[in-house]
Protein backbone atom coordinates (compact mmCIF):
# COMPACT_ATOMS: atom_id res chain seq x y z
CA UNK A 1 0.00 0.00 0.00
CA UNK A 2 0.93 3.39 -0.87
CA UNK A 3 2.06 5.97 2.47
CA UNK A 4 -0.82 8.43 2.34
CA UNK A 5 0.93 11.44 3.09
CA UNK A 6 0.94 12.73 -0.16
CA UNK A 7 -2.23 11.66 -1.80
CA UNK A 8 -5.84 12.88 -1.92
CA UNK A 9 -8.51 10.90 -3.98
CA UNK A 10 -10.84 13.35 -5.92
CA UNK A 11 -14.01 11.15 -6.38
CA UNK A 12 -17.76 11.00 -6.30
CA UNK A 13 -17.66 7.44 -5.34
CA UNK A 14 -19.03 6.18 -2.00
CA UNK A 15 -17.55 2.85 -1.98
CA UNK A 16 -14.02 4.65 -2.42
CA UNK A 17 -14.86 7.16 0.01
CA UNK A 18 -15.65 4.72 2.52
CA UNK A 19 -13.40 2.38 2.21
CA UNK A 20 -9.79 3.97 1.14
CA UNK A 21 -10.96 7.14 3.20
CA UNK A 22 -9.58 4.87 6.12
CA UNK A 23 -6.11 5.67 5.09
CA UNK A 24 -6.55 8.74 2.86
CA UNK A 25 -7.28 12.07 2.21
CA UNK A 26 -10.41 11.59 0.47
CA UNK A 27 -12.29 14.92 -1.48
CA UNK A 28 -16.08 13.34 -1.97
CA UNK A 29 -18.71 15.20 -2.98
CA UNK A 30 -22.15 14.42 -4.76
CA UNK A 31 -20.83 15.37 -8.30
CA UNK A 32 -20.81 14.40 -11.62
CA UNK A 33 -18.03 12.41 -13.67
CA UNK A 34 -17.51 15.23 -15.40
CA UNK A 35 -17.51 17.57 -12.30
CA UNK A 36 -15.18 15.37 -11.19
CA UNK A 37 -12.70 15.59 -14.57
CA UNK A 38 -13.41 19.43 -13.59
CA UNK A 39 -12.52 19.77 -10.51
CA UNK A 40 -9.41 17.73 -10.71
CA UNK A 41 -8.32 19.85 -13.82
CA UNK A 42 -8.04 22.91 -11.31
CA UNK A 43 -6.57 21.43 -8.91
CA UNK A 44 -3.81 20.77 -11.71
CA UNK A 45 -4.03 24.13 -12.75
CA UNK A 46 -3.41 25.26 -8.90
CA UNK A 47 -0.32 22.98 -8.93
CA UNK A 48 -1.24 19.52 -8.00
CA UNK A 49 0.17 16.51 -9.28
CA UNK A 50 -1.71 14.25 -11.13
CA UNK A 51 -1.02 10.19 -10.63
CA UNK A 52 -3.22 8.34 -11.93
CA UNK A 53 -4.97 8.67 -15.55
CA UNK A 54 -8.37 10.17 -15.61
CA UNK A 55 -9.97 7.64 -18.14
CA UNK A 56 -8.72 4.95 -16.36
CA UNK A 57 -10.93 1.71 -16.80
CA UNK A 58 -12.85 0.10 -19.81
CA UNK A 59 -15.96 1.65 -18.49
CA UNK A 60 -16.54 4.43 -20.96
CA UNK A 61 -17.24 8.01 -19.36
CA UNK A 62 -20.73 8.20 -20.95
CA UNK A 63 -21.20 4.71 -19.37
CA UNK A 64 -20.81 5.06 -15.48
CA UNK A 65 -21.48 7.60 -12.67
CA UNK A 66 -18.04 7.16 -10.67
CA UNK A 67 -14.62 8.64 -11.20
CA UNK A 68 -11.49 8.62 -8.79
CA UNK A 69 -8.51 10.43 -9.66
CA UNK A 70 -5.50 10.62 -7.48
CA UNK A 71 -3.43 13.77 -6.91
CA UNK A 72 -1.02 15.21 -4.51
CA UNK A 73 -2.15 16.43 -1.65
CA UNK A 74 -0.32 20.06 -1.63
CA UNK A 75 0.47 21.91 -4.58
CA UNK A 76 3.92 21.71 -5.99
CA UNK A 77 5.26 22.22 -9.47
CA UNK A 78 3.18 23.12 -12.06
CA UNK A 79 2.10 19.78 -13.85
CA UNK A 80 2.25 20.07 -17.43
CA UNK A 81 1.69 16.79 -18.33
CA UNK A 82 -1.33 16.22 -16.02
CA UNK A 83 -2.77 19.21 -17.96
CA UNK A 84 -2.51 18.18 -20.94
CA UNK A 85 -4.33 14.54 -19.76
CA UNK A 86 -6.58 16.49 -17.89
CA UNK A 87 -7.96 18.45 -20.83
CA UNK A 88 -7.94 15.57 -23.29
CA UNK A 89 -10.00 13.75 -20.89
CA UNK A 90 -12.63 16.66 -20.91
CA UNK A 91 -12.51 16.50 -24.98
CA UNK A 92 -13.09 12.79 -24.73
CA UNK A 93 -16.05 13.22 -22.13
CA UNK A 94 -17.53 15.11 -24.36
CA UNK A 95 -17.78 14.26 -27.40
CA UNK A 96 -19.54 10.95 -26.03
CA UNK A 97 -23.43 10.68 -26.26
CA UNK A 98 -25.14 11.12 -23.55
CA UNK A 99 -26.78 7.81 -23.66
CA UNK A 100 -29.96 7.62 -21.19
CA UNK A 101 -29.19 4.68 -18.76
CA UNK A 102 -31.93 3.11 -16.08
CA UNK A 103 -29.30 2.02 -13.33
CA UNK A 104 -30.64 -0.50 -10.97
CA UNK A 105 -28.99 -0.10 -7.24
CA UNK A 106 -26.57 -3.80 -8.21
CA UNK A 107 -25.54 -2.08 -11.42
CA UNK A 108 -24.68 0.85 -9.60
CA UNK A 109 -22.60 -1.48 -7.40
CA UNK A 110 -20.70 -3.09 -9.50
CA UNK A 111 -19.67 0.36 -11.40
CA UNK A 112 -18.66 1.66 -7.49
CA UNK A 113 -16.63 -1.87 -7.31
CA UNK A 114 -15.01 -0.87 -11.24
CA UNK A 115 -13.77 2.25 -10.20
CA UNK A 116 -12.76 1.31 -6.68
CA UNK A 117 -10.73 -2.19 -7.86
CA UNK A 118 -8.79 0.88 -10.47
CA UNK A 119 -7.75 3.36 -8.06
CA UNK A 120 -6.55 0.17 -5.67
CA UNK A 121 -4.64 -0.86 -8.43
CA UNK A 122 -3.16 2.13 -8.46
CA UNK A 123 -2.36 2.48 -4.60
CA UNK A 124 -1.19 -1.10 -4.45
CA UNK A 125 -4.28 -1.33 -1.97
CA UNK A 126 -5.64 -5.31 -1.89
CA UNK A 127 -8.67 -4.38 -3.18
CA UNK A 128 -10.38 -7.44 -1.98
CA UNK A 129 -9.11 -7.51 1.59
CA UNK A 130 -10.39 -3.49 1.15
CA UNK A 131 -13.91 -4.64 0.88
CA UNK A 132 -13.86 -6.52 4.29
CA UNK A 133 -13.12 -3.62 5.84
CA UNK A 134 -15.49 -1.46 4.55
CA UNK A 135 -16.77 1.53 6.89
CA UNK A 136 -20.62 1.89 7.11
CA UNK A 137 -20.68 5.41 7.55
CA UNK B 1 12.63 -21.14 -30.43
CA UNK B 2 10.48 -23.42 -32.94
CA UNK B 3 7.38 -24.74 -32.30
CA UNK B 4 4.88 -27.20 -34.84
CA UNK B 5 1.56 -26.60 -35.02
CA UNK B 6 -0.80 -29.65 -35.77
CA UNK B 7 -4.01 -28.36 -37.01
CA UNK B 8 -6.96 -30.84 -36.67
CA UNK B 9 -9.50 -29.46 -38.93
CA UNK B 10 -13.33 -29.00 -36.76
CA UNK B 11 -15.89 -29.84 -39.27
CA UNK B 12 -18.84 -30.44 -36.34
CA UNK B 13 -19.77 -30.63 -32.65
CA UNK B 14 -22.17 -32.95 -31.09
CA UNK B 15 -23.34 -33.64 -27.94
CA UNK B 16 -22.41 -36.92 -27.42
CA UNK B 17 -22.38 -40.40 -24.44
CA UNK B 18 -18.20 -39.85 -25.16
CA UNK B 19 -15.60 -37.69 -25.60
CA UNK B 20 -13.72 -37.76 -28.71
CA UNK B 21 -12.45 -36.61 -32.04
CA UNK B 22 -13.01 -38.70 -35.01
CA UNK B 23 -13.03 -37.79 -38.47
CA UNK B 24 -13.06 -34.30 -37.82
CA UNK B 25 -15.99 -34.17 -35.49
CA UNK B 26 -15.73 -33.26 -31.77
CA UNK B 27 -17.96 -35.40 -29.84
CA UNK B 28 -18.71 -33.89 -26.48
CA UNK B 29 -20.07 -35.48 -23.44
CA UNK B 30 -20.75 -32.83 -20.95
CA UNK B 31 -20.83 -34.53 -18.12
CA UNK B 32 -17.34 -35.63 -18.24
CA UNK B 33 -16.37 -32.22 -19.55
CA UNK B 34 -18.29 -30.70 -16.31
CA UNK B 35 -16.77 -33.41 -14.04
CA UNK B 36 -12.97 -32.20 -15.01
CA UNK B 37 -14.14 -28.46 -15.24
CA UNK B 38 -15.16 -29.27 -11.13
CA UNK B 39 -11.70 -30.63 -9.91
CA UNK B 40 -10.57 -27.49 -8.99
CA UNK B 41 -11.16 -25.71 -5.32
CA UNK B 42 -12.57 -22.15 -6.92
CA UNK B 43 -14.77 -23.96 -9.28
CA UNK B 44 -16.03 -25.70 -6.79
CA UNK B 45 -16.32 -23.03 -4.35
CA UNK B 46 -18.05 -20.34 -6.58
CA UNK B 47 -19.99 -22.17 -9.70
CA UNK B 48 -23.21 -23.42 -8.67
CA UNK B 49 -23.84 -24.95 -11.88
CA UNK B 50 -22.41 -24.75 -15.68
CA UNK B 51 -25.09 -26.05 -18.54
CA UNK B 52 -23.43 -26.78 -21.94
CA UNK B 53 -24.73 -26.02 -24.80
CA UNK B 54 -23.66 -25.75 -28.80
CA UNK B 55 -23.76 -22.52 -31.41
CA UNK B 56 -23.06 -23.09 -34.69
CA UNK B 57 -22.39 -20.55 -37.63
CA UNK B 58 -25.45 -19.84 -39.50
CA UNK B 59 -28.15 -21.04 -36.88
CA UNK B 60 -30.09 -18.05 -35.57
CA UNK B 61 -28.80 -17.89 -32.19
CA UNK B 62 -27.17 -14.89 -29.51
CA UNK B 63 -24.93 -15.76 -26.89
CA UNK B 64 -24.80 -13.40 -24.04
CA UNK B 65 -23.14 -11.92 -21.72
CA UNK B 66 -19.59 -13.61 -23.18
CA UNK B 67 -17.14 -13.52 -20.59
CA UNK B 68 -14.35 -15.45 -22.71
CA UNK B 69 -13.21 -17.30 -25.18
CA UNK B 70 -10.70 -20.21 -25.22
CA UNK B 71 -9.53 -22.15 -28.19
CA UNK B 72 -8.53 -26.02 -27.40
CA UNK B 73 -4.76 -27.00 -27.88
CA UNK B 74 -2.56 -29.37 -26.11
CA UNK B 75 0.97 -30.10 -26.20
CA UNK B 76 2.16 -33.17 -27.99
CA UNK B 77 6.29 -32.70 -27.58
CA UNK B 78 8.35 -30.73 -25.95
CA UNK B 79 8.69 -28.85 -22.23
CA UNK B 80 5.71 -27.94 -20.50
CA UNK B 81 1.79 -27.60 -21.25
CA UNK B 82 -0.85 -25.30 -22.32
CA UNK B 83 -1.66 -22.48 -20.37
CA UNK B 84 1.72 -22.96 -18.27
CA UNK B 85 1.31 -21.34 -14.63
CA UNK B 86 -2.29 -21.67 -14.45
CA UNK B 87 -2.89 -25.18 -15.81
CA UNK B 88 0.02 -26.83 -16.39
CA UNK B 89 3.19 -26.34 -15.03
CA UNK B 90 5.08 -23.37 -15.17
CA UNK B 91 7.83 -24.38 -17.33
CA UNK B 92 8.42 -22.51 -20.60
CA UNK B 93 6.68 -23.44 -23.29
CA UNK B 94 6.92 -22.62 -27.01
CA UNK B 95 8.60 -25.60 -28.89
CA UNK B 96 8.10 -28.78 -29.52
CA UNK B 97 4.86 -29.93 -30.86
CA UNK B 98 1.13 -28.46 -30.25
CA UNK B 99 -1.81 -30.02 -31.51
CA UNK B 100 -4.79 -27.49 -32.59
CA UNK B 101 -8.46 -28.44 -32.58
CA UNK B 102 -9.03 -25.49 -35.40
CA UNK B 103 -12.75 -24.05 -36.29
CA UNK B 104 -13.76 -24.60 -32.75
CA UNK B 105 -14.16 -22.83 -29.60
CA UNK B 106 -14.97 -23.19 -25.96
CA UNK B 107 -17.14 -19.64 -24.79
CA UNK B 108 -17.84 -18.73 -21.22
CA UNK B 109 -21.27 -16.83 -20.26
CA UNK B 110 -22.04 -15.32 -17.39
CA UNK B 111 -22.85 -12.39 -15.54
CA UNK B 112 -19.94 -10.85 -13.55
CA UNK B 113 -20.25 -7.05 -13.99
CA UNK B 114 -23.29 -7.13 -16.16
CA UNK B 115 -21.86 -4.39 -18.60
CA UNK B 116 -18.86 -5.43 -19.51
CA UNK B 117 -19.68 -8.52 -21.41
CA UNK B 118 -20.27 -8.76 -25.10
CA UNK B 119 -23.00 -10.43 -27.32
CA UNK B 120 -22.00 -13.17 -30.02
CA UNK B 121 -24.70 -13.56 -33.06
CA UNK B 122 -24.13 -16.65 -34.88
CA UNK B 123 -26.02 -15.00 -38.25
CA UNK B 124 -27.12 -11.71 -39.20
CA UNK B 125 -25.59 -8.44 -39.54
CA UNK B 126 -23.77 -9.07 -36.15
CA UNK B 127 -21.99 -12.09 -37.21
CA UNK B 128 -20.28 -10.10 -39.68
CA UNK B 129 -18.59 -8.31 -36.97
CA UNK B 130 -17.17 -11.00 -34.53
CA UNK B 131 -14.71 -13.49 -35.28
CA UNK B 132 -16.92 -16.56 -33.07
CA UNK B 133 -19.79 -16.49 -35.17
CA UNK B 134 -17.48 -18.81 -37.42
CA UNK B 135 -16.14 -21.35 -35.22
CA UNK B 136 -18.01 -24.15 -33.58
CA UNK B 137 -18.70 -23.21 -30.20
CA UNK B 138 -19.01 -25.06 -27.00
CA UNK B 139 -20.89 -22.81 -24.51
CA UNK B 140 -20.49 -22.93 -20.93
CA UNK B 141 -23.22 -21.05 -19.03
CA UNK B 142 -22.20 -20.33 -15.61
CA UNK B 143 -24.39 -19.45 -13.03
CA UNK B 144 -22.75 -18.56 -9.40
CA UNK B 145 -23.22 -19.77 -5.74
CA UNK B 146 -25.30 -17.02 -4.56
CA UNK B 147 -22.87 -13.67 -2.32
CA UNK B 148 -20.20 -14.99 -4.54
CA UNK B 149 -17.98 -11.62 -5.24
CA UNK B 150 -17.13 -10.71 -8.38
CA UNK B 151 -13.70 -11.15 -8.31
CA UNK B 152 -14.47 -14.70 -6.76
CA UNK B 153 -16.20 -15.44 -9.67
CA UNK B 154 -14.08 -13.87 -12.59
CA UNK B 155 -11.46 -16.15 -11.23
CA UNK B 156 -14.14 -19.32 -11.31
CA UNK B 157 -15.35 -18.70 -14.20
CA UNK B 158 -11.98 -18.37 -16.06
CA UNK B 159 -10.74 -21.65 -14.75
CA UNK B 160 -14.09 -23.18 -15.96
CA UNK B 161 -13.11 -22.16 -19.33
CA UNK B 162 -9.57 -22.94 -19.73
CA UNK B 163 -10.26 -26.33 -17.89
CA UNK B 164 -12.96 -27.09 -20.83
CA UNK B 165 -10.69 -26.03 -23.44
CA UNK B 166 -7.99 -28.33 -21.89
CA UNK B 167 -10.49 -30.79 -21.48
CA UNK B 168 -11.20 -30.92 -25.56
CA UNK B 169 -7.68 -30.20 -26.68
CA UNK B 170 -6.26 -33.03 -25.02
CA UNK B 171 -8.75 -35.04 -27.47
CA UNK B 172 -6.17 -34.27 -30.39
CA UNK B 173 -3.34 -35.63 -28.78
CA UNK B 174 -3.18 -38.70 -30.83
CA UNK B 175 -5.51 -37.51 -33.76
CA UNK B 176 -3.08 -36.88 -36.70
CA UNK B 177 -3.48 -33.40 -37.71
CA UNK B 178 -4.91 -32.13 -41.18
CA UNK B 179 -2.25 -29.40 -41.32
CA UNK B 180 1.73 -28.54 -40.11
CA UNK B 181 3.13 -25.62 -40.09
CA UNK B 182 6.18 -24.78 -38.15
CA UNK B 183 7.33 -21.45 -36.67
CA UNK B 184 11.01 -20.77 -35.62
CA UNK B 185 12.82 -17.48 -34.36
CA UNK B 186 16.29 -17.13 -33.70
CA UNK B 187 18.68 -15.56 -31.23
CA UNK B 188 20.16 -12.49 -32.06
CA UNK B 189 23.45 -13.55 -33.17
CA UNK B 190 22.21 -16.54 -35.17
CA UNK B 191 19.58 -14.34 -36.40
CA UNK B 192 21.89 -11.53 -37.70
CA UNK B 193 23.94 -14.40 -39.76
CA UNK B 194 20.83 -16.34 -41.32
CA UNK B 195 18.73 -13.36 -42.33
CA UNK B 196 21.75 -10.77 -42.52
CA UNK B 197 20.38 -7.62 -44.28
CA UNK B 198 16.80 -8.21 -43.16
CA UNK B 199 15.35 -5.28 -41.28
CA UNK B 200 15.05 -6.55 -37.03
CA UNK B 201 11.17 -6.18 -36.35
CA UNK B 202 9.89 -6.78 -32.75
CA UNK B 203 5.77 -6.95 -31.70
CA UNK B 204 5.34 -4.32 -28.49
CA UNK B 205 2.08 -6.47 -26.92
CA UNK B 206 0.48 -4.08 -24.63
CA UNK B 207 -1.66 -6.30 -22.34
CA UNK B 208 -4.80 -4.65 -20.08
CA UNK B 209 -3.58 -4.31 -16.97
CA UNK B 210 -5.50 -2.05 -15.32
CA UNK B 211 -6.61 -3.35 -11.95
CA UNK B 212 -9.34 -5.86 -10.51
CA UNK B 213 -11.55 -7.37 -13.10
CA UNK B 214 -9.35 -5.61 -15.59
CA UNK B 215 -5.97 -7.91 -15.72
CA UNK B 216 -4.60 -10.42 -18.03
CA UNK B 217 -1.90 -12.88 -16.98
CA UNK B 218 1.73 -14.22 -17.90
CA UNK B 219 2.69 -17.57 -17.19
CA UNK B 220 -0.20 -17.24 -13.94
CA UNK B 221 1.28 -13.94 -13.12
CA UNK B 222 -0.67 -10.79 -12.95
CA UNK B 223 0.68 -8.81 -15.88
CA UNK B 224 0.72 -5.33 -14.06
CA UNK B 225 2.83 -6.36 -11.67
CA UNK B 226 5.44 -6.74 -14.26
CA UNK B 227 8.15 -4.73 -16.08
CA UNK B 228 8.65 -4.88 -19.72
CA UNK B 229 10.06 -7.82 -21.18
CA UNK B 230 11.04 -10.11 -23.79
CA UNK B 231 8.25 -13.47 -24.85
CA UNK B 232 9.37 -15.99 -27.65
CA UNK B 233 6.38 -15.26 -30.06
CA UNK B 234 5.71 -18.70 -30.07
CA UNK B 235 5.18 -18.99 -26.26
CA UNK B 236 1.94 -16.78 -27.08
CA UNK B 237 0.39 -19.68 -29.37
CA UNK B 238 0.88 -22.29 -26.00
CA UNK B 239 -1.27 -20.37 -23.80
CA UNK B 240 1.55 -18.36 -21.67
CA UNK B 241 -1.07 -15.10 -22.17
CA UNK B 242 -4.41 -15.07 -20.41
CA UNK B 243 -7.39 -12.73 -20.80
CA UNK B 244 -8.70 -12.29 -17.43
CA UNK B 245 -10.70 -9.11 -17.55
CA UNK B 246 -14.24 -8.23 -18.03
CA UNK B 247 -13.64 -4.84 -20.49
CA UNK B 248 -15.19 -3.70 -23.51
CA UNK B 249 -16.48 -6.56 -25.59
CA UNK B 250 -15.41 -5.09 -29.15
CA UNK B 251 -11.87 -4.79 -27.97
CA UNK B 252 -10.98 -7.27 -25.06
CA UNK B 253 -8.56 -9.33 -26.39
CA UNK B 254 -10.04 -12.75 -25.77
CA UNK B 255 -7.89 -15.85 -24.79
CA UNK B 256 -8.59 -17.33 -28.22
CA UNK B 257 -7.29 -13.96 -29.66
CA UNK B 258 -3.90 -14.43 -27.41
CA UNK B 259 -3.35 -17.86 -29.05
CA UNK B 260 -3.95 -16.56 -32.44
CA UNK B 261 -2.74 -13.48 -32.45
CA UNK B 262 -2.71 -12.19 -36.27
CA UNK B 263 0.65 -9.83 -35.57
CA UNK B 264 2.54 -12.68 -34.88
CA UNK B 265 0.67 -14.68 -37.26
CA UNK B 266 1.73 -11.68 -39.99
CA UNK B 267 5.25 -11.22 -38.85
CA UNK B 268 5.88 -15.18 -39.06
CA UNK B 269 4.49 -14.98 -42.62
CA UNK B 270 7.06 -12.17 -43.55
CA UNK B 271 9.95 -13.67 -41.08
CA UNK B 272 12.94 -14.42 -43.30
CA UNK B 273 11.38 -12.90 -46.76
CA UNK B 274 11.11 -9.60 -46.13
CA UNK B 275 11.67 -9.08 -41.91
CA UNK B 276 13.28 -10.49 -39.34
CA UNK B 277 10.87 -10.85 -37.26
CA UNK B 278 12.99 -10.72 -33.82
CA UNK B 279 10.69 -11.69 -30.20
CA UNK B 280 7.39 -9.81 -28.54
CA UNK B 281 8.02 -7.32 -25.65
CA UNK B 282 4.91 -7.31 -23.61
CA UNK B 283 3.97 -4.66 -21.25
CA UNK B 284 1.31 -2.92 -19.53
CA UNK B 285 -1.33 -0.63 -19.07
CA UNK B 286 -1.70 0.34 -15.63
CA UNK B 287 -3.39 3.11 -13.98
CA UNK B 288 -0.82 4.87 -11.96
CA UNK B 289 0.67 7.32 -14.54
CA UNK B 290 4.66 6.39 -12.94
CA UNK B 291 4.13 3.25 -13.95
CA UNK B 292 2.98 4.23 -17.20
CA UNK B 293 6.26 6.69 -17.63
CA UNK B 294 8.27 2.87 -16.30
CA UNK B 295 6.61 0.61 -18.96
CA UNK B 296 6.79 2.18 -21.60
CA UNK B 297 10.74 3.32 -20.94
CA UNK B 298 11.84 -0.10 -20.46
CA UNK B 299 9.61 -1.59 -23.49
CA UNK B 300 11.72 1.56 -25.62
CA UNK B 301 14.82 0.47 -23.91
CA UNK B 302 14.57 -3.22 -25.14
CA UNK B 303 13.27 -2.69 -28.69
CA UNK B 304 17.10 -0.33 -28.46
CA UNK B 305 19.07 -3.27 -26.92
CA UNK B 306 17.75 -5.66 -29.74
CA UNK B 307 18.92 -3.43 -32.31
CA UNK B 308 15.07 -3.05 -33.64
CA UNK B 309 14.07 -0.74 -36.74
CA UNK B 310 10.88 -1.08 -36.05
CA UNK B 311 8.07 -2.19 -33.90
CA UNK B 312 4.13 -3.36 -34.37
CA UNK B 313 2.53 -1.84 -31.66
CA UNK B 314 -1.07 -3.25 -30.50
CA UNK B 315 -3.20 -1.87 -27.40
CA UNK B 316 -6.28 -3.50 -25.62
CA UNK B 317 -9.02 -0.66 -24.63
CA UNK B 318 -9.59 2.93 -24.92
CA UNK B 319 -8.74 6.27 -22.72
CA UNK B 320 -6.08 5.24 -20.39
CA UNK B 321 -4.45 2.60 -23.20
CA UNK B 322 -4.39 5.12 -25.39
CA UNK B 323 -1.77 6.98 -23.31
CA UNK B 324 0.49 4.06 -22.75
CA UNK B 325 -0.15 2.86 -26.80
CA UNK B 326 0.97 7.39 -27.55
CA UNK B 327 4.45 7.00 -24.95
CA UNK B 328 5.22 3.86 -26.55
CA UNK B 329 4.85 5.24 -30.22
CA UNK B 330 6.78 8.17 -29.32
CA UNK B 331 9.97 6.81 -27.16
CA UNK B 332 10.61 4.43 -30.15
CA UNK B 333 10.66 6.82 -32.99
CA UNK B 334 12.51 9.53 -30.82
CA UNK B 335 15.43 6.44 -30.93
CA UNK B 336 15.13 6.12 -34.77
CA UNK B 337 13.04 2.80 -34.35
CA UNK B 338 9.66 3.03 -36.75
CA UNK B 339 6.80 2.14 -35.05
CA UNK B 340 3.18 0.68 -36.68
CA UNK B 341 0.30 1.62 -34.10
CA UNK B 342 -2.58 -1.18 -34.11
CA UNK B 343 -5.65 0.76 -32.36
CA UNK B 344 -9.29 1.14 -32.37
CA UNK B 345 -11.60 4.18 -32.37
CA UNK B 346 -14.37 5.74 -30.48
CA UNK B 347 -14.85 9.04 -32.68
CA UNK B 348 -18.52 9.23 -31.58
CA UNK B 349 -21.52 7.49 -33.08
CA UNK B 350 -21.31 9.85 -36.26
CA UNK B 351 -17.48 9.68 -36.45
CA UNK B 352 -16.58 13.09 -36.76
CA UNK B 353 -14.63 13.68 -33.22
CA UNK B 354 -11.33 12.52 -32.30
CA UNK B 355 -10.74 8.96 -32.00
CA UNK B 356 -8.11 8.48 -29.22
CA UNK B 357 -7.74 9.87 -26.41
CA UNK B 358 -4.19 11.10 -26.73
CA UNK B 359 -2.44 11.58 -30.06
CA UNK B 360 1.33 13.13 -30.82
CA UNK B 361 2.35 14.37 -34.36
CA UNK B 362 4.90 11.08 -34.05
CA UNK B 363 2.29 8.62 -34.51
CA UNK B 364 2.19 8.49 -38.44
CA UNK B 365 1.17 4.83 -39.34
CA UNK B 366 -1.71 3.34 -37.20
CA UNK B 367 -4.04 0.91 -38.23
CA UNK B 368 -7.54 1.17 -36.82
CA UNK B 369 -10.00 -1.61 -36.13
CA UNK B 370 -13.24 0.05 -36.34
CA UNK B 371 -15.49 3.09 -34.76
CA UNK B 372 -16.77 1.34 -31.77
CA UNK B 373 -19.18 3.91 -31.10
CA UNK B 374 -20.80 3.14 -35.21
CA UNK B 375 -24.68 1.97 -34.32
CA UNK B 376 -25.74 -1.22 -35.45
CA UNK B 377 -29.18 -2.99 -35.70
CA UNK B 378 -29.35 -6.61 -34.47
CA UNK B 379 -32.25 -8.63 -35.29
CA UNK B 380 -33.74 -11.03 -33.09
CA UNK B 381 -32.47 -14.42 -33.45
CA UNK B 382 -34.31 -17.68 -32.16
CA UNK B 383 -32.39 -19.05 -29.31
CA UNK B 384 -30.86 -16.97 -26.88
CA UNK B 385 -28.16 -18.74 -25.01
CA UNK B 386 -27.72 -17.07 -21.64
CA UNK B 387 -29.69 -13.86 -20.87
CA UNK B 388 -30.63 -10.78 -22.44
CA UNK B 389 -31.32 -8.78 -19.07
CA UNK B 390 -27.97 -6.82 -19.37
CA UNK B 391 -28.37 -5.58 -23.12
CA UNK B 392 -29.67 -2.19 -21.62
CA UNK B 393 -26.46 -1.60 -19.93
CA UNK B 394 -23.93 -3.58 -21.45
CA UNK B 395 -20.97 -1.53 -22.86
CA UNK B 396 -22.31 0.13 -26.09
CA UNK B 397 -26.43 -0.19 -24.62
CA UNK B 398 -28.46 2.66 -23.47
CA UNK B 399 -32.10 2.45 -21.95
CA UNK B 400 -34.16 1.11 -25.07
CA UNK B 401 -31.41 -1.37 -26.51
CA UNK B 402 -33.43 -3.99 -26.91
CA UNK B 403 -36.64 -3.84 -28.67
CA UNK B 404 -39.63 -5.53 -27.06
CA UNK B 405 -39.40 -8.08 -30.34
CA UNK B 406 -36.06 -9.02 -29.08
CA UNK B 407 -33.94 -7.13 -31.71
CA UNK B 408 -31.28 -5.02 -30.32
CA UNK B 409 -29.91 -1.36 -30.87
CA UNK B 410 -26.92 -0.31 -29.52
CA UNK B 411 -23.03 0.66 -30.52
CA UNK B 412 -20.45 -1.87 -31.88
CA UNK B 413 -18.70 -1.94 -28.86
CA UNK B 414 -21.89 -4.68 -27.56
CA UNK B 415 -20.15 -7.27 -29.65
CA UNK B 416 -17.38 -9.44 -28.66
CA UNK B 417 -14.19 -9.03 -30.99
CA UNK B 418 -15.63 -6.53 -33.46
CA UNK B 419 -12.95 -3.94 -33.45
CA UNK B 420 -9.87 -5.45 -31.51
CA UNK B 421 -6.99 -3.83 -31.94
CA UNK B 422 -5.01 -6.74 -32.72
CA UNK B 423 -6.86 -6.53 -36.48
CA UNK B 424 -8.08 -10.04 -35.40
CA UNK B 425 -11.73 -9.31 -37.74
CA UNK B 426 -13.31 -8.23 -41.18
CA UNK B 427 -13.96 -4.54 -41.20
CA UNK B 428 -12.36 -1.93 -43.45
CA UNK B 429 -12.80 1.28 -44.83
CA UNK B 430 -12.36 2.78 -48.01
Amino acid sequence: MKPGHNYRIVTNNPLVRDILGQWYEIDYSDITYREVLVKVRDLIYAGHTLFTHPLSGSVKPNETPYKSILVSKVPGTYDMDGTELMSNAIIAFDKFKQLERHYADYHLRDFQLIDYSLLCSALDVDAVAGLSKRNPS
Amino acid sequence: MKLELGFIEIKDVQFSNECAVKDGILYVNPDQVKEFVYENDDVRQYLKSINFDIAKPGESVRITPVKDVIEPRVKVEGPGGVFPGVISKVDTVGSGRTHVLRGCAVVTAGKIVGFQEGIIDMTGPGADYTPFSKTLNVVMIVEPVEGTKQHDYERAVRFAGLRAATFLGELGRNVTPDEVKTFETYGIKEGLEKLPGLPRVGYLHMLQTQGLLHDTYVYGVDAKKIVATLLNPTETMDGAILSGNCVSACDKNTTYHHLNNPVVAELFEEHGKSINYVCNIITNENVYLADKQRSSDWAAKLAKLLDLDAVIVSEEGFGNPDADLIMNCVKNEKQGIKTVLITDEYAGQDGKSQSLADVSPLATAVVTGGNANMVINLPPMDKVIGTLDYVDIIAGGHAGSLQPDGSIDAELQIITGATNEMGFNRLSAR
